[in-house]
């Protein structure tokens, strides 16, 4: 057989190991990379028409989230407020600034203030947000600190294993209904403490998140 | 799909104008047809100075945000678009739901319509009225899709150029002065048939200030014979008004109150309630009926008839005569005895014992009339009625409130006479539907000028120089009357699409009525008969979706026999058809209605109930008729009921092409053989063959209008057909027409089910299959349902464990197979058409079909002449042990916790296993791109223009993934309605653990729109609900039980009440028969009875069977 194959042939096998073994690499970083929703959402930072700032709205001024995303508890879709909202205070505070003439611009045209989206799951994905915020599932767990952000970023990755990791475990994420909307709140006792509470919880409300396909697909 | 203002993707859809306005944009402002006329939007193609520093800020920030490699072109931008001002009681991505009401041929049922931001998207009815529980008819689930027609007339034109609404306003006004000017002299209107209080107010007013003109009113399916009956034997101003819910006996003659008649939505609720039975010791109506066609009345009867619809006259007379007449006798029966006298021995005994059994049940009988029958039928109709003392229990005399109009004949003379130079046409369609001797596509020549109210640019556009634009009837405000005359609003949903008028807005402007809006007209008319005068009674009235009151006035007025004697004095029954004179019979079709559904395609696709045609009509024949021209071999043994003798492939069947020829008229269309018609009546089916319509509606069918004169409206004597020798493909759904003796639909008499109640139990081949819940065949439902117990299997089952088990059960006692689930179904799951070429290829994509079985019974000639029908809804049954689900290779399809079989469209590769491995054959497969491509261009390559008509898109219901080419789609038990249920539940109960849906929250649509109740969902683990008190009933069973696939759909057995007086009484249903006949073991079942598992009835678990 050595006269059919010369003798460099037998570091061959090696090399085809190697150079698939660094190809297969290459490709997974790749796709992990350049694919996948932890890297390709989180800290996704558009420039919004309006520069609204959340921390200092909900951080400094302590306005509830409820207060724009009025909805949040009753619909499926945490609505963006209208422009009639905003109005509601700044036809009196900072009426002239320069900044909110978008606004003020949709107040008088009926044309909408057109934002841009941060967060979207596929149009296969039915989220609602009405269910998660009313069972103790709070606003942070998926969009992070907002209060804190002075422009919003996608903070979570939202892709389906996050999700799933949650409807598989939400002792870790629930609380109490009445610390949904505060955005600060940790458990005092830390995370086992946490853990123990969601447990209990779990078990009085009869939570038990959807893991099967029908739960968000339709 | 979700809701439009969370969803726009492009720059051109944020900056192009919202839908509702835009047409209002290209008839009126030149920007935006100078936009509409560049490659691109102004601002795609070139960049302005203040568009290059917006693109260096984004630009700026992708770098800044990605920092190196390609993550600054990963994500496309898209908007949220909220409110300028919030309106109220929206909240974006919740439905909003409006009391409305659906009108044809002066009817409305009551609606509530489901909007989406705006959108109507799917069509309910209210269930607040009582007598309609919610429920409404096949076509108004698809009214909506006409709505969003792409192919609807989109602009008002004058000689074929455009007009801008104000112009068509200047038009009606200048219309107006001249009008005043002289009277109305030389004008004419020709109008559809209306219920509804306001155009009755300016009807009144119209020919108050115009006493001139002419009011015509046409409807080509005419519905009048009772009311003009009830006028000539009763009393002015009267009209009959049925009630079925109190009749334990009901004779229909030539009706088809459960299908196209007047008032067949509450008919079905009525009727069924008198059919439902629960338990063994419930007794149920009997139902006769005596027709020429085959109707799905025809198919619940418990003894049927067949008569040819001249003779139906005869026969109604035949059953006078049978009746105590009282005083009156001596005078009527001679006449009576004159009309009847043709009919051989059989008839006359079954119209004797019929009748007999009418008159045990006095005041709880009921003789039906059709609606298409002459006058002088119901006039004998009402008075037997009368005579059986069934005034004011099953049939009231009311007072009919409509005002006296012309006829399309009057308004025809006065054309030829020349006496009319301006007619105004408010709907309708007459150049293709007025009878066929008025010429009225020439008459119209002779008119100055011809105005036309039409939702589509259709025949009688074209011969008009003024089209007016219709809106939609969820575009605009109107009011109606139901059926018993309660007053119901019609609410707008959206904004005219494009900018379309109403009925009563033309009229109004004629009238030069100072509030000329809908909104204000249909005010006006609530306010003047309103007591209160409040403005909150009419919110009232708009919440509710009708008025508070009684409906019609009743009156308690009786029917004269000496006027009787008068209508029939100089009329004589013609003479039965025969072989060289057959009988034509017109009838308004089961699915494009008199023609004005003609492009719609969930109507056009949707098959027949009976002969299970789409997107054509045919000319319907009698196996025996068919025998002797020849379309049968005559020296073929096929059994008609067992095997379409027509060549049938796939969905195809080749059918012969026959000219009719009625008098000096002819049609030629192809023929389709229907087993159960009467032997030498021809049924033409209106409502195809149009010349000028859209692109779905084209080429369907052949034209029935052009054999129908003034004097055969319902039917035509003297006809007959000859070969042409072509051939024409009709598309079939199923043309398997028998069971092949296997238990699919189970039936029984009633007195068989009240002697023994297990009788169910002891058909089908469970009983001798493997016992399928071994050991475990005592455990409750519950315990079944949760556990899956393994049984003889050598397979693990899964378990199930969420908080609710889904499970459904059809009554197919009370299934009348009027198709209104198919619809419904495709309404909310977003399901495409697909197209005569591909359904020919049996690839039509509803989710829920019903199939039509018939049997003949022991009836071994060659001609079944008599079969019985038995109809069954099929869905995805949910097993719970799914063969689809073993065979998938990527689990897209898989079960939850709950019990649904799931489908995750992502998931599916499209091998087709699944749909391979269905018994039910429920899975359906997107061969190509429905949703996306036009239907005549499905075979182009992947280059070929894409993309849904912006029109089509907003009828899709935003809760419903629309499904790409290929994937398996399939029934999800409305799993968004599930979802939604569940979602709320959880939202109410917050901290408390109070999660499980109460029974009854979650409707499936099919359910939803079902006027008979025979579908209900709901819960098995809890043994209260209605479901699982069902699935406990002895009648339940399983379809294909025997398989092991445990299905979550269970069916209550059919029951027939048939008469052992009768001649034709069969002591077990023909499907009985034939079963028994065909399963050599049938009679050994009988050994089983009282064996200890004759409760243990649900999913016929039957280990008895062991033995064999």
């Amino acid at each position: 057989m050595s006269k059919v194959f010369p003798k460099a042939a037998n570091a061959l096998p090696l090399k085809i190991v190697i150079f698939l073994g660094v190809f297969v690499t290459t490709g997974l970083a790749g796709i992990t990379y350049y694919i996948t929703p932890k890297y390709t959402r989180v800290g996704y930072e558009p420039i919004q028409p309006v520069p609204y700032d959340h921390s200092f709205h909900v951080g400094e001024l302590g306005m509830d989230c409820r207060y724009c995303h009025s909805k949040v508890d009753q619909s499926s879709h945490a609505n963006v407020p209208a422009s009639s909202t905003c109005m509601n205070c700044h036809s009196m505070i900072k009426p002239d600034s320069e900044l909110l003439e978008p606004v003020r611009a949709s107040y008088q045209s009926g044309e909408p203030v057109p934002w841009v989206r941060i967060h979207e799951v596929p149009d296969y994905v039915y989220f609602d947000h009405s269910v998660h915020v009313n069972r103790g599932i709070s606003c942070v767990e998926c969009h992070g600190q907002v209060n804190k952000m002075e422009v919003v970023s996608h903070a979570e990755p939202q892709s389906m294993s996050w999700c799933l990791d949650c409807h598989r475990h939400p002792e870790k994420k629930i609380r109490p209904v009445e610390h949904v909307f505060d955005l600060d709140w940790v458990h005092p006792g830390g995370e086992l403490a946490q853990i123990e509470m969601g447990k209990e919880l779990v078990n009085e409300w009869n939570v038990n998140p959807p893991q099967s396909c029908s739960g968000c697909h339709r | 799909m979700k809701p439009l203002n969370s969803n726009p993707t492009s720059k051109a859809e944020l900056t192009g104008p919202r839908y509702w306005r835009s047409l209002d944009d290209l008839a009126q402002t030149p920007q935006f047809l100078e936009q509409v006329e560049r490659e691109f939007g102004p601002e795609a193609s070139e960049l302005s100075e203040v568009d290059r520093r917006h693109f260096f800020k984004i630009m700026a920030a992708s770098f800044a945000l990605g920092g190196i490699g390609f993550s600054g072109c990963r994500r496309p931008e898209s908007h949220i678009l909220p409110h300028s001002k919030a309106p109220e009681h929206l909240i974006p991505g919740e439905p909003l739901y409006y009391a409305s009401s659906y009108s044809v041929r002066g009817e409305s049922a009551p609606l509530l319509v489901e909007t989406h931001t705006g959108r109507p998207t799917k069509i309910e009815g209210n269930g607040d009225l009582p007598g309609y529980n919610g429920s409404t008819s096949l076509k108004a689930q698809a009214s909506v899709l006409e709505l969003y027609d792409p192919d609807r007339a989109a602009r008002h034109t004058r000689k074929g150029s455009a007009l801008s609404q104000s112009e068509v306003f200047d038009a009606l006004s200048a219309f107006k002065d001249k009008l005043s000017e002289n009277k109305g002299d030389r004008f004419a209107i020709l109008a559809e048939k209306s219920s509804s209080p306001t155009r009755l107010r300016l009807k009144k007013a119209f020919m108050k200030a115009y006493p001139q003109a002419i009011w015509a009113e046409y409807e080509p399916v005419d519905t009048d014979s009772g009311a003009k009956a009830a006028k000539s034997v009763a009393g002015p101003n009267l009209k009959p008004l049925y009630d079925f819910s109190r009749a334990e006996r009901i004779l229909s003659v030539d009706g088809d109150f459960l299908g196209q008649d007047p008032g067949a939505l509450t008919f079905s609720k009525q009727f069924a309630d008198g059919r439902r039975v629960r338990s063994s010791k419930d007794e149920m109506n009997r139902l006769y009926v005596a027709e020429g066609n085959f109707t799905i009345t025809g198919a619940m009867a418990d003894h049927r008839k067949r008569l040819a619809s001249s003779q139906m006259i005869g026969f109604l007379a035949g059953i006078a005569l049978n009746i105590e007449l009282g005083v009156e006798g001596e005078a009527l029966q001679p006449i009576f005895e004159n009309l009847t006298g043709s009919f051989d021995e059989d008839t006359k005994t079954w119209i004797a014992k019929c009748a007999e059994d009418l008159s045990h049940h006095k005041g709880k009988s009921l003789v039906y009339v059709g609606a298409q029958l002459s006058p002088e039928a119901h006039a004998i109709g009402l008075l037997i009625n009368e005579k059986l003392g069934n005034l004011g229990e099953t049939l009231t005399f009311v007072e009919d409130v409509d005002t006296e109009s012309s006829s399309i004949q009057d308004l025809a003379a006065a054309i030829s006479d020349g006496n009319v130079t301006a007619l105004l046409v408010m709907g309708g369609n007459p150049v293709y539907n007025a009878p066929a001797d008025l010429g009225f596509e020439a008459l119209l020549d002779k008119v100055g000028m011809v105005a036309r109210l039409g939702y589509y640019e259709d025949e009688t556009s074209a011969k008009s120089e003024y089209h007016i634009l219709q809106a939609h009837y969820l575009e605009t405000w109107g009011d109606g009357r139901t059926y018993d005359g309660h007053i119901v609003p019609q609410q707008p949903m959206i904004l005219p699409l494009f900018d379309g008028l109403s009925e009563i807005e033309v009229l109004a402007r004629l009238l030069g009525e100072a509030n000329p809006d809908g909104h204000s007209l249909v005010y006006e008319t609530f306010q003047s008969s309103s007591e209160t005068k409040e403005k909150r009674a009419f919110d009232k009235f708009l919440h509710d979706g009708f008025a508070r009151g009684e409906g019609y006035k009743k009156t308690h007025s009786l029917v004269s026999g000496s006027k009787l004697v008068g209508v029939l004095e100089n009329f004589s029954q013609p003479a039965a058809p025969s072989s060289d004179s057959l009988e034509v019979v017109f009838v308004n079709d089961a699915k494009v209605d008199d023609g004005r559904y003609n492009n719609n395609g969930w109507l056009q696709e949707c098959p027949d109930p009976m002969n299970k045609l789409t997107w054509d009509n045919a000319i319907i024949i009698s196996p025996r008729l068919a025998k002797e021209q020849g379309i049968v071999a005559s020296d073929s043994m096929i059994q008609v009921a067992r095997k379409n003798p027509n060549r049938v492939r796939d969905s195809r069947t080749f059918a012969p092409v026959y000219k009719v020829k009625v008098g000096d008229l002819e049609v030629t269309g192809a023929v389709h053989i229907l087993p159960g018609l009467d032997n030498y009546t021809l049924v033409l089916p209106l409502g195809y063959g149009r010349t000028k319509t859209g692109r779905i509606g084209q080429n369907s069918g052949y034209n029935a209008y052009s054999v129908r004169t003034s004097s055969t409206m319902a039917f035509a004597p003297g006809a007959t057909i000859e070969a042409t020798g072509e051939e024409f493909q009709l598309t079939n759904t199923q043309e398997h027409w028998s069971m092949e003796g296997r238990a699919i639909v189970r039936e029984a008499n009633l007195d068989d089910y009240h002697h023994s109640p297990d009788w169910v139990s002891h058909m089908g081949a469970e009983s001798h299959s493997p016992p399928i819940y071994g050991k475990d065949k005592y455990m409750s439902t519950q315990g079944k349902i949760t556990t899956t117990p393994r049984g003889e299997s050598i397979y693990e089952h899964p378990d199930y464990t969420g908080n609710h088990q889904w499970g459904m059960n059809i009554d197919l006692n009370v299934c009348t197979g009027c198709n209104a689930c198919v619809v419904a179904c495709q309404s909310e799951n977003n399901i495409p058409i697909v197209g005569r070429d591909q359904v020919r290829r049996g690839r039509e994509m509803h989710w829920i079909r019903l199939d039509r079985y018939f049997s003949s019974g022991l009836e071994k000639t060659e001609i079944p002449e008599d079969p019985q029908v038995s109809l069954q809804p099929v869905g995805c049954m949910h097993c719970e042990t799914a063969p689809c689900e073993q065979v998938c290779p990527v689990n897209a399809t898989v079960h939850d916790s709950e019990g649904l079989n799931t489908m995750a469209y992502n998931r599916c590769i499209g091998t087709r296993y699944c749909a391979n491995n269905c018994p039910y054959k429920v899975r359906r497969f997107n061969f190509f791109d429905y949703q996306q491509r036009p239907l005549d261009r499905l075979y182009e390559g992947p280059l070929a223009p894409k993309g849904m008509p912006e029109l089509t898109q907003m009828a899709q219901n935003p809760d419903v993934s629309i499904r790409m080419r290929g994937v398996m789609e399939k029934c999800t038990y409305c799993t968004q309605r599930i979802q939604q249920a569940k979602i709320d539940q959880k939202v109410k109960a917050k901290d408390s653990p109070n999660v499980k849906v109460p029974d009854g929250t979650i409707k499936t649509a099919c359910e939803q729109v079902c006027p008979t109740e025979a579908i209900v969902f709901g819960d098995l683990l809890d043994p209260e609900s209605r479901v699982a008190k069902l699935r406990e009933n002895e009648r339940n069973y399983s379809v294909l039980g025997y398989l092991n696939v445990r299905p979550r759909t269970t069916y209550l057995a059919r029951l027939r009440n048939p008469n052992p007086e009768m001649p034709d009484y069969s002591d077990q249903p023909l499907a009985k028969v034939e079963y028994d006949q065909k399963t050599p073991h049938g009679s050994h079942d009988g050994d089983h009875h009282g064996s200890g598992d004759s409760h243990d009835t649900h999913d016929s678990d039957h280990d008895t069977g062991g033995s064999h």
